[in-house]
This record gives structure tokens, C-alpha cells and sequence, in this order.
């Protein structure tokens, strides 16, 4: 059996549908788990006190390159299959800012907004809100911006492509930039923390 | 090498793990499959047998007049070949540049060529790389010429053939050609393909390079 299983037809698009809750619960659970159901956790993240974001983060993507990555290597993964978003430069460098500061904001971003009204916090039921009524100011606006919206499409790209470089190589470039990431985040930590210290 | 390990404590034998798999992905290749496939040649083999690997020009035919798009009609053939003439709706493919051609595993997909032996390679090829709604059809364009084009009622037809050739003119007439009475059929390869300005229904490919997004992803 060779993965992705919905590609290759092995189950129909309904036990797709409930495999995705399963999934969902369990991608949900984990975020719970890392503490992102609290908007002050998340929003500790940009004033550098709390790094357990990018950490927490660049483990997924690490765990999750590797894993993918020797799939492959082993043929049990049809790479070819996966999905790879085609970007979209500057409507996705727009796109990406405007989630951003609605992130400082409101302290969550749209999955774990979902994740923190699973246990009941009211600000990222508000949060929730915002989500739903932007969705519906998008789908009204969407005309204007269509242009913009489709515009500098460069197709899939992936790392490996756009630099020229053997697929391992840019694996091997990513967990040794993960672990610099996650040692620096640490000492930061540390730093704010001292910082904090000498002011109190 | 046991007292190092436990030096490191769990995140940290977890980070050296993750640079001995990073390191090791180096050396380990390209994780795509890339040209190589492999083949389960029972199941090809009974495809063949059962006749599974077909696509008749009458349900060709009809497909296209009811303008379906849910199947992908490549033409293997070459480009001059194309430009003379191809099936209306037909994308042409050419069977080096099949693999990296935008098709998806869950479509259906009918080759042809002239004749039928380079559509059955294009058809052994996108088998084994999974395509498994992959068909040829049947006669190649020769077929489609002889069937669908310019059919031709034998003379002593019985009535049933007869009655059957009413609807083969009418179909014949859709797609340009012309139908013929009696008359032997080595007759048939002197005719003049008609300029066809074709019922074409809208092709998969065009829908594909449209900026329409696809619904997938988060």
C-alpha cells in the first residue's frame, strides 16, 4: 500500500470526511497540550518572553519533514500526490501580514482560536466572531481584489526548486536551522527572563 | 557512548536524532520515485484479457456529444499529425513528455494514435505509474475514421444494420464526416479528411490553466 490512501483511492471521500475529525481532534489535542489554547501564551511569542511557538513549530516541521522525507526515500509515500500549495506572492506576503497583526491582536491565529473555544475561553469566542465576519467581508470585497488576489502566481514551488539544491541537502539545511532557532530561543528566553528579574 | 546518551536528556537525543536522520537525507537521494514504477503484471495482464483496457470510438463518440468533461483524450501522435487532424477535445501528448503531462491518478484517461501501438505504450506507461483509469481506444484514429467518420453500410445489409446506420450517419454528420452506401471498403483511405470546425466541449486542460484555485489545502 502506497500513501497518500485517498489518492490512491483506498478509502471514499465519507471515511475521509470522518478520518478529518479524527485528525482534527488529535491536531487540536496536541495544540492544547503545547499550550497554544491561551492567547497570552501566543501573543508572549512576539514580545520574545515566551519562544513556544517557534519551538513547538519548528518541531512539527522538522518531525514532519523527516517523516515525509525517508517515506519517500522508502516508496511508502508518493510524493507527487501531496498537496503543495501554488504561491501567490504578493497577494500571500499581504495575506500573511494581515494574519499576522490579527494575530498580535487578538493573540490567537484561526486554528488555535478553535482549539481555545473548545475550553471555553470567551475572548477567542470573540476571536471566532472576527474570523466569520472577515470570511463574509472577503467574500463581498472578493471581486475588487480578484486581480490582486491571483496575481504573481508562480506555481508550486518548492525549496529545492527555487535553489537548486538535491532534496537532502535542504532537509538536513532545515533541522540544522531548527535546532540554531530553538537554541537561540532559549538563551532569549533566558535573557527576558533576567531582564525581567533586575526590574522587579 | 551509553553515558553521553543520557548525558543529553530526552530533548536532547531527540535533536541528535533529528540531525542523524538531516545528515543521512543527504546521501539518501530524491525522495520522488521519479522515472522508476513498479508494475503488478497479473493485474495488467487481466485487464488486458478482460478487455478492461478499451475505450470503443462509439462510446468516445457519445461521450463527446453529450459533452462530458469528465474524462482527459490524449493523442500520442505527432504535432503535423495533430494539426491535420485529431479527435475534437483531444490534448496532444507526447509520450516522452507523458510523465511530467498534468494528469491525475482518479481521471479518466483515452490514448490514441494512429494505429493503436503507441497508445498501447503510453498505456503500459501510465499504468505502472498508477493512472488506473487509463483506456486506448480501440482502432487508434483509423478506427475512429472507419466508425465514426465515415462509416459505411456493406451492400445486402440487413435491415437491423440498417436501422443502426441511420444513427451512425447522424453521428458521422455531427463530427464532419460523411457516411457511404455500399462499395468496398479498401475505397475508404482515398477520402478526404474534412476541415472540421469542431463541437469541441470544454476541454479539462483549459479549466486547468485558468487561475481558478484549487480547493485543497489549509
Amino acid at each position: 500500500m502506497t500513501a497518500p490512501f485517498f489518492k490512491f483511492g483506498y478509502f471514499s471521500e465519507d471515511i475521509g470526511l470522518v478520518l478529518a475529525i479524527v485528525i482534527g481532534i488529535g491536531f487540536g489535542f496536541f495544540l492544547e497540550q503545547a499550550g497554544f489554547g491561551s492567547g497570552r501564551k501566543l501573543a508572549a511569542q512576539f514580545y520574545f518572553t515566551d519562544m513556544t511557538v517557534l519551538k513547538v513549530m519548528f518541531t512539527a516541521i522538522v518531525t514532519a519533514m523527516l517523516g515525509v522525507f525517508w517515506l519517500g526515500v522508502a516508496g511508502v509515500l508518493d510524493l507527487s500526490l501531496v498537496y503543495v500549495s501554488p504561491t501567490y506572492l504578493w497577494p500571500q506576503i499581504a495575506g500573511g501580514l494581515v494574519l499576522g497583526a490579527g494575530f498580535v491582536i487578538g493573540g490567537y491565529c484561526p486554528g488555535t482560536s478553535c482549539v481555545a473555544v473548545s475550553t471555553g475561553k470567551a475572548d477567542a469566542l470573540v476571536y471566532l466572531g472576527g474570523i466569520l465576519a472577515g470570511i463574509f467581508v472577503f467574500g463581498e470585497l472578493f471581486p475588487a481584489i480578484e486581480e490582486f488576489y491571483i496575481s504573481s502566481a508562480y506555481g508550486t514551488l518548492t525549496l529545492p526548486e527555487v535553489f537548486h539544491l538535491p532534496y537532502g541537502v535542504v532537509v538536513f539545511a532545515v533541522v540544522v536551522m531548527a535546532i540554531g532557532a530553538f537554541a537561540a530561543a532559549e538563551w532569549g528566553e533566558r535573557k527576558m527572563a533576567q531582564k525581567k528579574e533586575n526590574k522587579t | 557512548m551509553k553515558n553521553f546518551l543520557t548525558l543529553l536528556g530526552l530533548r536532547g537525543r531527540l535533536a541528535a536524532m533529528a540531525i542523524v536522520f538531516g545528515a543521512l537525507a543527504i546521501v539518501a537521494g530524491d525522495p520522488y520515485t521519479g522515472a522508476h514504477a513498479s508494475v503488478d503484471t497479473r493485474q495488467l495482464a487481466l485487464d488486458v484479457f478482460e478487455e478492461k483496457d478499451h475505450t470503443s470510438t462509439e462510446q468516445l463518440a457519445g461521450w463527446i456529444i453529450e459533452g462530458r468533461n469528465d474524462f482527459r483524450l490524449l493523442d500520442v501522435r505527432t504535432e503535423q499529425e495533430y494539426a491535420a487532424y485529431h479527435i475534437p477535445g483531444a490534448e496532444l501528448v507526447t509520450i516522452a513528455g507523458l510523465a511530467e503531462y498534468p494528469l491525475r491518478r482518479n481521471e479518466k484517461i483515452v490514448l490514441y494514435s494512429e494505429e493503436g501501438i503507441h497508445a498501447a505504450q503510453a498505456w503500459f506507461l501510465l499504468r505502472a505509474k498508477e493512472f488506473s483509469g487509463t483506456t486506448i481506444l480501440r482502432g487508434g484514429l483509423e478506427g475512429w475514421k472507419a466508425t465514426i467518420l465515415f462509416p459505411r453500410l456493406p451492400d445486402g445489409a440487413g435491415a437491423e444494420e440498417k436501422a443502426a446506420f441511420e444513427r451512425k450517419k447522424l453521428v458521422s454528420a455531427f463530427f464532419g464526416g460523411s457516411a457511404s452506401v455500399g462499395g468496398t471498403a479498401s475505397a475508404t483511405p482515398s477520402v478526404e479528411m474534412p476541415k472540421l470546425a469542431m463541437p469541441v466541449p470544454k476541454s479539462p486542460a483549459a479549466q486547468q490553466s485558468g487561475a481558478k484555485k484549487k480547493k485543497e489545502g489549509c
